[in-house]
């Protein structure tokens, strides 16, 4: 359905809130990252001086940024694929009791509610060497765990938490797809001979693939840019450089380390990320993985 | 190709639902048996039972012999053809077909062999590399079928399978099933909710009311002896015309109006339910048994239904007559109701007179 205005003007004034806010908001700032990129600017921020892309040669040339990639790959690939597995372990379990089934979605679907800082904070103390109970445990099991002078321990610290509150939301769509497929496809291949793990490899799972793809997209995106929190609450990237992701890296470049030109740069790579993956997801999302 | 028996096969429900009572049945070897009944009678769930995919909570199912119970559906050497055919989305028609034969570690010359089999019987075989998504709702049918056909099994299962099918469709389908039934031999039993289809398809039909079998026989058993008043009614289309009457000895009296004088003596004496079928009624000039006044017609060409009403008498009476008629509404037809062609039953016990 079309609806046509009689005037020019006021559609264009009906848009101009959002249009507003996207500009100021995100173009701006984006276009801003984008300028100081190719800028050398003193801290203050009084003088600067045009470089040309000295900012991403140097950025190339840095090791630590490597680091930081692969961090960041280590990172998300943890996030992404613990995340899917555990919340599809869930949601099977969730799709089979039949009783209480709401108390045990609503009570998995908490975490999601939790800030991710505060999310960050909760597994910090958890896993405190000194203090924490999951540390004590671990210790008391002969594990030696040290999450302030082991990297592998932060690391893993961090890929907890931020598994731990995109759980919630996997869980969700996986448990909704689940639903979605006829029990009597189940039932036709338990006639057919399929035992419980036969038909999971072979009907339901396929039959999740869409919802999973989906949310493989989703759980990168999530890693790569939305567990500032979880980090800078935690490890704060460190101890060394050993759980510094890109974006954190970004933020502690041009905030702690007030290399502002450099932390540009490093936004423009970001975004291009930023721009794959949206095509990406919209290339095959919106087409859906067909069966 | 087994016999199936039930021996007072029940189904209870954890909060305490009868569903089923208690339902015997033998079934043949190759016997087709069609569960037919209203909606919510159980039929589905008797199938179901004999499946494996609802438990068993009363009695005994044995397939060939052996006692079922407790074995998984998988276990039970039977095939089951679906309402929704639940074909898999993301395989070929072939893969469909295959999927159970490779659960069973058949090699795969003898799955294709099989495949290509029931394949050229079913009229598939130009269709094996689509998806089901690319048939229409007949092939899909075809499909589903196919899917049953290729494993061979002891019984096959229908649960309303053409019931997603338009009514052109339908008959088709239903000619073929029987015909491939009898082809194979193999025992069937087959639920439907539509009388026709359970009158042309069965060799027995077991009628369920409320989880009862009210009465199991050929079909033309249950239309020239119903047992019950339920099985009279559902029965045959238009359905019986059924009324309260007095039945002493000699008359029958219906509402207030009516008394029909018995040629032979009868020895019940009492609260009855009288029953007629719509066809079994005549137009008479002399000697009416009663008369009604006409209140609709529904001329089909080739014969013409008229409803109407027995003056004094609450329930409603169907007519059928062969070719076109045109009574006006509110006028009277007189009526003959042969007494051979009458169904009588208790009107307490609703069993057959």
């Amino acid at each position: 359905m079309t609806v046509t205005f009689p005037h020019k003007t006021l559609p264009w004034l009906l848009i101009a809130p959002q249009l507003l806010v996207t500009l100021i908001f995100f173009l701006w700032p984006a276009g801003q990252a984008v300028e100081q990129a190719f800028y050398q600017e003193d801290p203050f921020g009084l003088s600067r001086e045009y470089v040309g892309l000295e900012n991403f040669i140097e950025l190339l040339q840095d090791p630590s940024y490597y680091n930081s990639i692969a961090v960041t790959f280590i990172f998300s690939f943890s996030v992404a694929v613990s995340g899917l597995v555990i919340a599809l372990i869930l949601a099977t379990m969730a799709d089979r009791i039949l009783r209480g089934q709401m108390v045990y979605q609503t009570l998995l679907i908490w975490p999601y509610a939790v800030a991710p800082a505060l999310a960050g904070v909760l597994w910090w103390i958890l896993f405190d060497p000194a203090q924490g109970p999951i540390a004590l445990w671990l210790e008391y099991i002969g594990v030696d765990w040290n999450h302030y002078v082991n990297g592998s321990d932060a690391m893993i610290l961090v890929v907890i938490a931020a598994t731990w509150k995109q759980i919630s939301y996997n869980f969700l769509f996986f448990l909704a797809g689940l639903q979605a497929i006829p029990r009597s496809l189940i039932e036709a291949a338990a006639i057919d001979g399929a035992g419980p793990l036969r038909r999971f490899w072979d009907i339901v799972f396929p039959l999740l693939s869409p919802t999973a793809f989906f949310l493989l997209v989703i759980n990168i995106v999530y890693a790569f840019f939305e567990t500032f929190g979880v980090i800078d609450a935690t490890t704060s990237g460190g101890p060394g450089q050993s759980t510094k992701i890109l974006v954190y890296k970004v933020y502690e470049d041009g905030f702690v380390g007030l290399d502002l030109g450099g932390s540009a740069a490093q936004s423009v790579i970001l975004m291009m990320i930023v721009g794959v993956m949206t095509v990406i997801q919209f290339r095959f999302i919106e087409r859906k993985v067909q069966y | 190709m087994a016999a199936v028996v039930l021996n007072k096969v029940g189904k209870k429900y954890p909060n305490g639902f009868h569903a089923i009572p208690a339902v015997d049945l033998e079934i043949k070897d190759g016997e087709f048996i069609v569960l037919v009944g209203p909606s919510g009678c159980g039929k589905s769930t008797l199938l179901r039972m004999v499946a494996g995919l609802e438990s068993i909570t009363d009695g005994e199912l044995t397939i060939n012999g052996t006692r079922m119970n407790d074995k998984e559906p998988a276990d039970r050497d039977i095939a089951m053809v679906f309402q929704s055919y639940a074909l898999y989305p993301h395989m070929t028609v072939f893969g469909n077909m295959a999927y159970g034969l490779k659960n069973r570690g058949v090699d795969k010359e003898t799955i294709e062999q099989k495949v290509a089999d029931v394949a050229s019987m079913l009229d598939l075989s130009a269709l094996l590399e689509r998806k089901p998504r690319q048939l229409s709702g007949g092939q899909r049918q075809r499909v589903a079928m196919g899917r049953a056909m290729v494993r061979d099994p002891q019984v096959f299962l229908f649960d309303e399978p053409l019931s997603n099918l338009d009514a052109k469709l339908r008959v088709q389908m239903r000619v073929e099933i029987r015909q491939l039934q009898r082809r194979l031999g193999t025992t069937t039993l087959y639920v439907t909710h539509d009388q026709v289809e359970a009158m042309t398809l069965a060799d027995r039909l077991v009628v369920l009311n409320k989880g009862n079998a009210e009465q199991i026989g050929s079909p033309l058993e249950l239309y020239d002896r119903p047992a019950t008043p339920f099985v009279a009614a559902f029965i045959g289309s238009p359905s019986m015309n059924l009324f309260a009457a007095q039945l002493n000895k000699k008359t029958l009296t219906v509402g207030n109006s009516v008394e029909i004088s018995l040629n032979s003596e009868h020895a019940f004496n009492g609260s009855v339910v009288w029953g007629i079928r719509p066809e079994h009624l005549t137009v008479c000039e002399t000697d009416a048994d009663f008369k009604i006044r006409v209140k609709a017609v529904e001329s089909l060409g080739a014969e013409t239904l008229i409803y109407g009403e027995i003056d004094g008498v609450s329930e409603e009476l169907v007519l059928r007559l062969s070719g076109p008629h045109q009574p006006e509404i509110n006028s009277y037809i007189s009526l003959q109701a042969p007494q051979d062609k009458w169904h009588l039953f208790d009107a307490e016990t609703k069993q057959r007179l």
